[in-house]
């Protein structure tokens, strides 16, 4: 089998662009074994405490688990950024902000922090629930202050340090900047200002002397805020997962048989590899580029399927559904634009519309709901559908063509991608357990009747 | 996939029965509330901000009631509170001197001096900490009285903004005392796992006092009842979440002793006011049946599905509910199709419905009278679940019951008035407090009696 060289490279031509060389290097094993503390469940990292698992069924039992046991332990995150897991390349730092311990205390704080929100509700761990793959895995899409309404899934921050274009749409270049926007979209958490951020975190005790402490005696600003919180968002690392294990580790047995010819679907006939790319000592599984699958096309122009049914199924009870009238659902509805044509927004380039940044795959299989709208629940959905060759339209991406896919390179490819869960995951999702929320409490201003901000 | 589709299974109509002999009361106070056995004077209404509308904050409106009045059926105070809080239930202290009324979005409780001038309420205190106080309740939704004590249900937590969470206990000074959680298959709390779900989730609670019983009920978090409805029922992962329990309480101890199976998520309870009928009821909003909660002839607690509500595969979405002071009565809203249902419970076991009437284009709350003879009626769900455009309709509306019809009286538009979407509603009186009405004509003091503990 190719996979089992030591070293083997192949290349491949795809629209005339020169996509991949990948070569298979053996590096020393680790261990392989979680490196979670020990006094911390680390069964509570994969997935949400509410588990939903067989819910269409009505055999369904619930396995839920109590909040009381959301506990974690305190990690040495920088360590991950100074040596990153299996599989994963060194982080770049920015010039004006190496990372160091104090800005990554200062950085997850300010990640639970409630308050950075206009009314106290949202945090950016809100969004991005640890354990549910940093992202969310209970909606779709996003909803933000007072339920408005965001058009995008939230996507994981695992790996987020390696992305060169931050948000789907790529607007963002750095972390630092990235940070402000959903602290302040009036449809996230909906801070008025940066101004009014600044002035709220001077007057909460709890920060008193930490910005100092991080920054040189500098206090909380516009700066400040944007380092502490990239910081804690760059050690968000997670490799060394079992494909790693395999492919740069050289252990054999650290994935099936089914998932090492699922990886053969994935490098070879599937084609996936041509986006989510494996490099000769490091794989993040992206492009760092933007692809039209089809999916905002069918969403601005009305060919979803939804919208040639006139009923929609809805789940009431597990086991129990039923076809609810569109005209129904219409009538609840808010006005809710759900155009959503990705980079164009950001370029106007009318070759631009409907592309959306390719996802990493690592930590796939925790970061459910799928797809830029969370359209897709499960990973067979997704393979499905690009098995099928995407939704045609006049800018389909040339990398998506249906793939003919038997049920058996399916079932592989799916087991290929469950093999890409860092082993480090319940230790960054023990890290944040241990991070106190911020909630509003009794020594805060209370500035909703109060003039203690000075506004 | 799908299991079954629900399906109409009992009879929805029943032709009318004789007239009853209708006592009603306020039945879904706790007993331990003071009662206005006459004539309300006024009708508190939480009432939600709604952007474009008026000052576009929460308030608390006060409506004349009192038909000796000069402004009998119209708007006497606005008391604007800041903020669009998701104002959404509320409840009396047991002196019945305060009206706590809560936020399902910001986790603020507002305390009103309903007693010092029953006709111009003031803030008396707002509770801004229930969150950080409670260990990461969300969500403040029944306000029920218990001797010296006010519980308050929670419908989700700080962590993932999902179902799991539990109810705070305070005093009647505002003071955290503490937090009961609802049993989860990894932490039952004591309580015994009687079917296949134990999830975690709340909503209401009642108290069969004489039977040290008390009862909760399950909805579903943050994340979807802020959410657009429309959205959301479009949203798989997200119609997973919502609560198919009740639990069983020992009410001095606040045990949980036994979770029931009520799927189709249980919303108001409301207990059998006769200590011989050892029984509660709930309507499930998503599967639109009511249920009898019931202790049997072993002594043991069950819950079983007794009536279906109008055509639960169209989802009517019944939403309130409320019992006569004689047990032989249910009113019950269903919020889509804007209907008031009269069900005959003379038979706890097979409620026949005997009437029916639309009362708008979408209802939510219904309040009646200590005789029942008025039949107060309100529009707002949630703030993200009302209706859109002309369906919008956003009143408070009062009927006249005969035991047969309904009789429409007034209608306050909250709309025109400026003041947002009216929700839960709560009497006043000045007999309360040993006061007369000097804004009525003709005050009859010995027509309004004031009858304080168990009832």
């Amino acid at each position: 089998m190719w996979y089992k060289s030591r070293f083997l490279s192949f290349g491949c031509s795809v629209g005339g662009v020169l996509c991949l060389l990948v070569a298979v290097q053996t590096f020393s094993n680790t261990s392989g074994v979680l490196e979670s503390d020990q006094n911390f469940d680390a069964s509570q990292a994969f997935g949400p405490g509410d588990v939903k698992e067989g819910y269409e069924s009505e055999e369904y039992r619930t396995h839920s688990r109590s909040l009381l046991e959301r506990r974690g332990v305190k990690q040495d995150l920088i360590r991950y950024v100074e040596d990153p897991p299996l599989g994963l390349p060194q982080v770049v730092l920015p010039e004006e902000n190496p990372i160091t311990r104090k800005k990554i205390d200062l950085g997850r704080k300010l990640f639970f922090d409630r308050r950075l929100s206009i009314n106290n509700t949202l945090s950016c761990a809100v969004c991005h629930i640890p354990e549910q793959g940093f992202t969310n895995n209970e909606i779709s899409t996003a909803v933000g202050v007072e339920g408005r309404s965001v058009l995008r899934n939230a996507p994981t921050l695992f790996n987020i340090a390696y992305q060169e274009h931050l948000f789907l749409d790529g607007r963002e270049i750095s972390l630092e900047n990235q940070v402000w926007q959903p602290i302040t979209a009036r449809n996230e958490m909906a801070a008025p200002s940066i101004g009014y951020v600044i002035k709220k975190i001077r007057k909460i005790q709890d920060y008193d002397g930490l910005f100092e402490a991080a920054f040189d005696s500098r206090g909380p600003d516009i700066a400040t805020i944007g380092f502490a919180l990239a910081s804690y968002q760059r050690t968000l690392l997670s490799g060394n997962s079992p494909f790693d294990r395999w492919f740069y580790g050289g252990q054999i047995d650290a994935i099936s048989e089914s998932a090492k010819n699922g990886f053969e679907v994935f490098s070879g006939k599937g084609q996936c590899i041509v986006c989510h790319r494996v490099q000769e000592d490091h794989a993040l599984f992206v492009d760092h580029d933007f692809h039209n699958t089809g999916i905002g096309f069918a969403v601005s122009t009305g060919k979803s399927s939804a919208t040639d049914n006139l009923t929609t199924r809805v789940q009431l009870a597990p086991g129990i559904f039923a076809d609810v009238p569109n005209q129904t659902i219409l009538s609840v509805s808010r006005n809710r634009n759900t155009n959503d044509l990705g980079l164009y927004r950001i370029t106007e380039n009318p070759n631009d519309r409907w592309k959306f940044r390719t996802q990493t795959l690592r930590n796939i299989a925790l970061t459910a709901p799928y797809m830029h709208n969370g359209q897709f629940n499960t990973l067979k959905e997704v393979i499905q559908f690009y098995n099928e060759g995407g939704i045609p339209n006049e800018l389909l991406s040339p990398f998506i063509r249906p793939l003919n896919l038997s049920e058996s390179e399916i079932s592989d490819l799916e087991e290929f991608l469950l093999t890409l869960t860092g082993s480090n995951v319940p230790d960054l999702v023990a890290d944040a357990f241990a991070a106190e929320i911020g909630d509003i409490g009794t020594e805060d201003p209370k500035w909703p009747h109060k003039n203690t901000l000075g506004f | 996939m799908m299991k079954r589709i629900i399906y109409l299974a009992m009879a929805a109509v029943i032709p009318l029965a004789s007239v009853f002999t209708v006592k009603a009361d306020e039945t879904c106070m706790s007993p331990y509330i003071a009662k206005i056995t006459g004539q309300e004077d006024y009708v508190y209404v939480w009432t939600l901000g709604v952007e474009g509308i008026g000052d576009e904050q929460d308030k608390l409106v006060t409506i004349d009631a009192n038909p000796s009045s000069d402004t009998y059926g119209t708007v006497v105070n606005v008391l604007s509170v800041g903020g669009r809080n998701e104002a959404h239930h509320s409840g009396l202290s047991d002196d019945r001197k305060y009206l706590w009324a809560g936020g399902l979005d910001t986790n603020q409780i507002f305390i009103f001096d309903i007693h010092s001038d029953p006709r111009t309420p003031t803030l008396h205190k707002v509770i801004t900490d229930f969150t950080d106080k409670s260990g990461g309740l969300v969500g403040p939704h029944t306000f029920y009285a218990l001797p010296g004590r006010m519980l308050v249900t929670a419908l989700s937590n700080n962590v993932d903004h999902g179902g799991r969470t539990g109810m705070a206990e305070y005093n009647n000074a505002g003071e955290f005392i503490a937090t009961h959680w609802m049993p989860t298959d990894s932490d039952l709390r004591g309580a015994t796992k009687s079917g296949q779900f134990a999830d975690g989730y709340g909503y209401d609670v009642r108290v069969k006092a004489d039977m040290n019983v008390m009862l909760t009920s399950s909805f579903t978090g943050w994340s979807n009842y802020m959410m657009d409805f429309g959205q959301m029922l479009q949203d798989g992962a997200a119609m997973q979440r919502f609560g198919n329990t009740m639990i069983v309480w020992d009410m001095h101890a606040r045990q949980p002793k036994k979770v029931l199976d009520v799927p189709g998520t249980p919303l108001e309870i409301r207990c059998a006011w006769d200590p011989s009928n050892r029984y509660c009821f709930t309507s499930t909003a998503l599967t639109s049946q009511i249920w009898l909660i019931y202790e049997d002839d072993q002594g043991e607690w069950q819950a079983k599905a007794v009536a279906d509500i109008g055509d639960p595969s169209s989802i009517p979405l019944p939403v309130d509910i409320s019992i006569t002071s004689d047990d032989k009565g249910l009113w019950v809203d269903t919020f889509l199709e804007g209907k008031a249902r009269y069900y005959d419970i003379s038979d706890p076991h097979a409620p026949k419905q005997v009437y029916e009437k639309v009362i708008g284009k979408q209802i939510n709350m219904v309040s009646q009278s200590w005789d029942g003879k008025r039949v107060y009626f309100s529009s707002s769900l949630l703030g993200n679940w009302d209706k859109l455009g002309d369906d919008d309709e956003q009143y408070v509306k009062l009927y006249h019951w005969d035991g047969e019809q309904l009789d429409h009286k007034w209608t306050v538009d909250f709309y025109a008035e400026g003041l947002g979407r009216a929700h839960q509603m709560r009497f006043g009186s000045y007999a309360l407090y040993g006061k007369i009405n000097p804004n009525t004509k003709l005050a009859k003091i010995d027509e309004i009696k004031v009858n304080g503990g168990l009832n």
